[in-house]
């Protein structure tokens, strides 16, 4: 249970330096932040947006350490203000929108490829310097430096523009409107397969290498040798044995590899043209919506430290050291 | 000096990274001399596919791609190597710091490292590049070698303080020896592997992200690199309109370096892991050994 409190401050404090990096870095900016931003933007704003706009930095009110105090406040309550291309919407209500459609990319792709990763690792450390290891691990290593935009280019271009198998764009065919129906569900599942299978290969790579070279450390360990001695059947000392303590590291890259698959994810949309935060955030990017470029840093950041603390979780369950600590 | 590299050629996976590096590097040094062309200037109709004239076709704008390729890879290859030595220096610098001294410095360097490895990248270097205004490649380097650097960091704390509990540092320490002479001369010495690695790793890394960027509109589009090709090609929507070399050139150059290196990597990762390295040895031996036995059994049977 300690265990646990203190992960949960360290992540309270890593979202703090997310926030004060958010807070500091307009006020870096030389000049008057806010002239800047606005003659990089030359849009008509009317004044009262631009008031708005100027609260949300919060730099309006008094001195420096109040700003932040304000600042900080606003982050807290989960006020991440005004988006200057959405305008008048918030920018937690046009994240909001597009959040769900990313977890589920990044989630549904982060679950498979961790688990198809782990147990391909398995069996390529099992029968290491055989046929199926020479095969499968220099495969990985390749798909693994590959980046995601690559993988998401050739796998359109291939599925979707060539061979139209799949479609190219949006969540769901844009005829439907959501609801809980099986023809909605079924769009859903047929506009994700493409982005959702194109991220799971960019990440299977990191897992399998790294489980496959944690078994290969534990197969040289006195435990395996003694299960083998035992008479242990060859499966059990494998999973039991061996692939239970190699895939605690694999874990532990698990909650190391978040950010990135979500890094991946936002490029994997723009490329899909899928309406998660990627999509929302190209826009915010190309129309220079600097609250809306922060916010998604502090939604992302969430999101990965909740992940990471799920994975502490799962942890402390897989190793028994911890539970009694 | 001269038996490692023995060592190191031997290993297959090593010997074609090395080879696939090295000739991006010939591209990109030599590249540009012997074309002499301008990448930014019009040759042609935009969206021409492969022909005798141009070699890989022309953009929407009417440019030679294989022209912008070859700058390109100068251009991403020098962001990359920047990059990487300046996450290769402050790493190594805190991971050192963090193991060698301990106490309360390791405390707040290993806080710290923690705090930005667990803080998602790509959002952060959007944020800093957004910020930034118009990003050149320069600066794109320098961002990502600023925000990148805790993992080495991580990795040469942890393997320093492996090596600060054998027996020849403390034989040094009873001497008297000074820290700087310690760090330099004793230490140093025997985190180079972890440190080449870190390097390649983090030249790689820093390549995909640098593209990842350009694609997603933050670097300077006047600059020719694998990424601003990428992000011009996207904006063409040059997939829908079937212009497939506009996307797929700077997609596979991008994707062929990543692999050089990571094979690169993952050789050094054998050589300096013995665990990993007997693979091929053990192998070959249960192969001879079945040759022998069936040797035997083909002489006992008649």
């Amino acid at each position: 249970m300690n265990f646990v409190i203190r992960r949960i401050a360290f992540y309270l404090v890593a979202f703090l330096v997310a926030a004060t990096i958010n807070f500091a870095l307009p006020r870096l900016m030389p000049g008057n932040p806010i002239d800047v931003m606005f003659a990089q933007q030359n849009s008509t704003l009317t004044p009262e947006a631009r008031n708005a706009l100027i609260e949300t930095f919060g730099f309006a009110s008094g001195p420096l350490h109040q700003q932040f105090f304000d600042y900080m406040k606003s982050v807290f309550t989960g006020d991440l203000g005004y988006s200057i291309r959405f305008y008048p919407q918030k920018v937690n209500q046009v994240l909001a929108y597009a959040l769900p459609w990313t977890l589920l990319l990044a989630g549904t792709a982060t679950l498979l490829a961790f688990c198809v990763g782990s147990v391909i690792g398995t069996f390529a450390a099992w029968r290491r310097g055989g046929m199926f290891d020479a095969v499968v691990t220099p495969v990985s290593l390749a798909l693994q430096a590959t980046p995601a935009v690559v993988i998401a280019l050739t796998a359109l271009f291939i599925f979707g523009v060539a061979l139209k198998w799949l479609p190219t764009g949006y969540a769901f065919a844009p005829a439907l409107d959501p609801a809980w129906s099986f023809e909605f569900f079924g769009s859903v599942a047929l506009h994700g397969l493409m982005p959702i299978c194109s991220l799971m290969i960019v990440f299977v790579g990191g897992y399998l290498v790294t489980m496959r070279n944690n078994m290969i450390g534990q197969l040289g360990e006195d435990h395996v040798t003694m299960g083998l001695a035992k008479g242990l059947s060859d499966r059990r000392v494998q999973l039991n044995y061996a692939a239970r303590n190699a895939l605690l590291p694999s874990v532990t890259s698990l909650g190391l590899t978040l950010g990135a698959i979500l890094g991946g994810s936002l490029v994997t949309e723009v490329v899909f043209n899928y309406p998660g935060l990627g999509q929302t955030l190209y826009i915010g990017i190309v129309t220079r919506d600097y609250p809306l470029i922060q916010g998604q840093l502090l939604i992302m950041t969430f999101a990965t430290l909740l992940a990471n603390l799920a994975v502490d979780l799962l942890y402390v369950f897989l190793d028994p050291r911890l539970r009694k600590a | 000096m001269f038996e490692t590299l023995k060592v190191f050629l031997r290993n297959k996976k090593a010997l074609i990274g090395l080879i696939i590096v090295l000739f991006y590097v010939a591209v990109a040094i030599f590249g540009p001399m012997l074309l002499n062309l301008d990448p930014m200037q019009r040759v042609g109709r935009p969206h021409q596919p492969p022909n005798p004239e141009e070699w890989l076709g022309t953009t929407r704008m009417g440019r030679d791609v294989f022209a912008q390729l070859i700058y390109g890879t100068r251009t991403s290859l020098a962001v990359g190597f920047f990059a990487g030595i300046i996450i290769v220096l402050i790493g190594t610098v805190l991971g050192i710091a963090a193991g060698y001294f301990g106490g309360w410095i390791d405390e707040v360097i290993s806080f710290f490292t923690n705090v930005v490895l667990v803080i998602p990248q790509l959002p952060l270097l959007l944020v800093i590049a957004a910020f930034m205004g118009q990003t050149n490649p320069a600066v794109i380097a320098i961002i990502i070698g600023m925000t990148s650097w805790a993992w080495g960091a991580r990795v040469t704390r942890s393997q320093t303080l492996t090596l600060r509990n054998r027996e020849y540092i403390l034989a040094s320490e009873l001497i008297g020896e000074r820290p700087t002479r310690m760090i330099f001369v004793e230490l140093l010495p025997n985190l180079l592997s972890i440190i080449g690695f870190n390097f390649i790793g983090s030249v790689t890394y820093t390549i995909i992200t640098q593209a990842t960027l350009e694609f997603l509109g933050l670097g300077n589009p006047m600059s020719v690199s694998w990424g601003t090709m990428l992000y011009h090609a996207q904006n063409a929507s040059a997939i829908t309109v079937g212009a497939w070399w506009e996307v797929l050139v700077p997609a596979l150059a991008v994707a062929g370096i990543g692999v050089g290196l990571s094979l690169l990597n993952f050789g050094v990762d054998e050589i300096s892991n013995p665990r990993l390295r007997t693979l091929g040895t053990v192998a070959a031996a249960i192969k001879a050994q079945k040759k022998i036995d069936q040797q035997r059994l083909a002489e006992v049977k008649p």
